[in-house]
């Protein structure tokens, strides 16, 4: 596969929701990006943009009311199991069983994934030693701090070993100290090949680590190029540009 | 779908709610050692209550002419029934006049027995069981005689006297309550009313008995004789007053049969003389049977309770309780399918649900047969706890289990939190409990119709096999109207599962 290959195509995904008396809200209107391996594409806007239901859709939890998506050549509506053991997904919404430890934790994925035993014992060595969780690999999820946690949530999140990941503001919440682990977890994927979507409503996350970026706002993209093209568009100050994106949407 | 991953999802499921406390104790603790201890402790009260109420002392105000009467009354009782009573204790082998309370105890043994249904025999010290069979050569007068004298010992022994004048200042008359003004002897007034009634209850009930010595009243010539009319005033809303108009009643009534005997026997009539007709009483639903109905019907109803119970928790906790804790998102993000899901978390509140039924059932065997039947009468409680009708019953489970577990993983599955899981689901309690408690209602037949009606169905079901009768048209349609509806409430389960608003309701 050339390190090119466009892994994750969204194709117009449109998301309206059915409130109560027929009520309806459009979370997405005809959302269209591509990111391929080995980079980190990254999807910004305020907070109600429509990021969180867009990596819903591309993960298969929701299902697109219009348009659709690919991840590494699966479509989301026809294949969503396909898709789901293709991707590594994060958030704040992925939480933790708080009655079982961080090893029963991996496990109980690894089998719903497929993996044998043996494979799920190394896995999770090895990423016990990558990202140092060995002092609490047998404590009850419940006993660990927020830090500890999302590095379980992360050795969960690539313990398949998938070739696209998407993480859903994974640094919303976290210390300066977790959201490194965060940032250095996403370059080491970069450098694994792994295509990385990225969604985050803080300018200055997408320039540290994205190379191409979709702004999003009121449903759709305002914008979409790689982070050179933002900046000559807008001149180096890329947090005034991200505001006139958002004011030219309004 | 794939067995495979439902079972690892059910497997999981099942170790996180294992280390849950609030299941664990319903699913465990309930059944075990919650149901036979307050069983015991709630039966124990009742029966010391019973015992208080008939060893109580209890307070006649009376004026005390009156008193000395009833006094002379008792003990005229005592002299003309001596001849008789020595004979009897002798053979029972009881000392005559030390042993009144053994005599009594013997016509109070006895009593219980047969009230218990118990015809045989029963299960008592030697002595007792001795007494029992001796009592059951006696004839009918002097087992009579022996009631009698039981009554009437307990009416002198464990009774407390105060002047009608000396009665405690009470309040006013309860709204409701009136008395007749003609009352004799002052008993109509409202202070007397007022002491019976009131809440200290230092008066139980008040006695008027005119003036005149024993003689004057009971030997008279045949021609003018005239009753000695004693009148009793009481609150049968009170159960120490009733209990006080009771012991009176059978003071009064032994007096009478004592007497009557003596008067026929002086002017040479046969006691029959004023028993134009007799009327030979045989119940053969003792009290026994009684009881053993309202256990038959008790267990189907605390079964059906408990599996519900069983269910409760853990359907709650695997589904609003992953919403609020983020992990219902994490595990949709997982390769597998919402059915699959839905399954695995079905397997694990259906298991629960088995498990704190058969608890319950095993529980409450155990606690009927050993621990709080009324001591002498094990035959009488016997319940058929046959192998096939306890498989039968264990069979009847399967459905009411997957008929909860389903009903209640939907519902709480479109709360977004615990709590709001929790004012869905217990309203669904009551839904249950009028059906399940069909069972308890005697009058109520299993006539076919009845078993097309869930719950009802498997209550009343339950109650006929657990006697030992085994209705297999009955069963058949139980089952199927069962496994209909509780195969429905699992497919809408499984579509609730597959629906993306109710999954992300948080």
């Amino acid at each position: 596969m050339p390190a090119s290959a466009e892994l994750v195509v969204a194709r117009g995904l449109g998301k309206t929701y059915r409130g109560a008396k027929g009520a309806t809200t459009v979370a997405t209107t005809d959302i269209c990006f591509a990111a391929r391996a080995g980079e980190v594409f990254g999807l910004l806007g305020p907070n109600g943009a429509g990021k969180t239901t867009t990596l819903r859709m591309l993960s298969t939890v929701l299902t697109p009311t219009t348009g659709t998506a690919s991840i590494d050549g699966h479509d989301v509506v026809s294949h969503p199991d396909r898709v789901r053991a293709a991707i590594g997904f994060l958030s704040g919404n992925t939480g933790l069983y708080p009655r079982l430890t961080p090893r029963e934790v991996l496990a109980y994925f690894g089998r719903l994934y497929g993996l044998p035993d043996e494979r799920i014992a190394a896995r999770t060595e090895e990423l016990s030693r990558l990202l140092d969780m060995g002092g609490f690999l047998d404590k009850r999820c419940d006993a660990l701090s927020t830090g500890m946690k999302q590095k379980v949530n992360v050795a969960r999140t690539v313990l398949h070993d998938p070739k696209v990941l998407i993480l859903d503001e994974p640094t919303a919440g976290l210390d300066v100290l977790a959201s490194r682990t965060i940032i250095d977890f996403v370059r080491r994927c970069r450098g694994e090949g792994k295509c990385v979507v990225f969604s985050t409503h803080i300018m200055a996350e997408v320039a540290r680590v994205c190379d191409r970026l979709a702004i999003i706002h009121k449903g759709r993209v305002q914008f979409g190029g790689t982070i050179a093209e933002f900046r000559q568009s807008a001149g180096e100050d890329l947090e005034e540009a991200f505001l006139r994106v958002l004011e030219r949407a309004a | 779908m794939n067995l495979r991953r439902v079972l690892v999802i059910a497997r999981k499921e099942f170790r996180d709610v294992m280390r849950d406390r609030r299941t664990l104790f319903f699913m465990l603790l309930l059944p075990i050692v919650v149901i036979p201890a307050l069983l015991m402790v709630v039966t124990g009260f009742l029966k010391s209550q019973m015992k208080e109420r008939e060893t109580r002392v209890l307070t006649y105000a009376v004026e005390p002419q009156g008193k000395v009467l009833l006094k002379a009354l008792a003990n005229h009782w005592m002299s003309e029934n001596m001849t008789a009573y020595t004979a009897v204790s002798a053979r029972l082998g009881i000392e005559a006049f030390g042993g009144i309370d053994d005599i009594s105890r013997v016509a109070d043994r006895v009593q219980a027995l047969e009230d218990a249904g118990d015809k045989q025999g029963g299960v008592g010290d030697a002595a007792v069981m001795a007494w029992v069979s001796a009592w059951r050569d006696l004839n009918e007068d002097q087992q009579q005689m022996l009631r009698d004298l039981g009554a009437v010992s307990r009416f002198l022994d464990q009774t407390k006297w105060i002047g009608l004048d000396k009665l405690p200042a009470a309040g006013p008359l309860p709204q409701g309550v009136t008395v007749p003004p003609d009352l004799p002897g002052g008993l109509g007034k409202e202070s007397v009313a007022a002491s019976i009634t009131s809440r200290e209850k230092a008066v139980h009930a008040a006695l008027y008995v005119p003036p005149g010595d024993v003689d004057e009243w009971l030997n008279v010539d045949p021609r003018s004789a005239v009753s000695l009319p004693v009148t009793i005033l009481y609150d049968s809303s009170q159960s120490l007053s009733r209990e006080a108009f009771d012991r009176f009643q059978g003071f009064i009534d032994a007096l009478n049969r004592s007497e009557v005997r003596g008067r026929l026997t002086a002017v040479q009539f046969g006691r029959d003389f004023v028993r134009p007709v007799a009327m030979n009483e045989v119940n053969i639903a003792s009290k026994g049977r009684e009881a053993q109905a309202f256990i038959g019907g008790m267990l189907p109803y605390l079964i059906i309770l408990f599996c519900f119970f069983g269910a409760f928790y853990p359907s709650l906790d695997l589904t609003a309780g992953e919403k609020e804790r983020f992990t219902l998102e994490t595990l949709l993000l997982a390769p597998v399918s919402r059915v699959e899901i839905a399954l695995g978390k079905f397997l694990v509140v259906f298991t629960a649900a088995v498990t704190a039924a058969v608890l319950t059932m095993a529980s409450l065997a155990f606690t009927f047969t050993y621990g709080i039947l009324p001591e002498g009468a094990t035959a009488a409680f016997d319940l058929h706890f046959e192998v096939p009708a306890v498989l039968l019953t264990a069979s009847l489970l399967v459905p009411v289990a997957a008929l909860f577990a389903s009903v209640l993983l939907t519902v709480a599955l479109c709360a977004r939190s615990f709590k709001e899981a929790q004012s869905y689901a217990t309203p669904l309690q009551f839904l249950i409990i009028l059906p399940a408690m069909t069972a308890l209602m005697p009058d109520l037949q299993t006539e076919l119709k009845w078993a097309w009606v869930p719950l009802m169905n498997v209550s009343l079901l339950m109650r006929e096999l657990l006697k030992g009768n085994y209705l297999w048209d009955f069963y058949a349609i139980t089952l199927i109207s069962m496994f209909l509806l509780s195969g429905l409430t699992l497919w809408i389960a499984s579509r609730v599962f597959r629906r993306e608003s109710v999954l992300l309701r948080t």
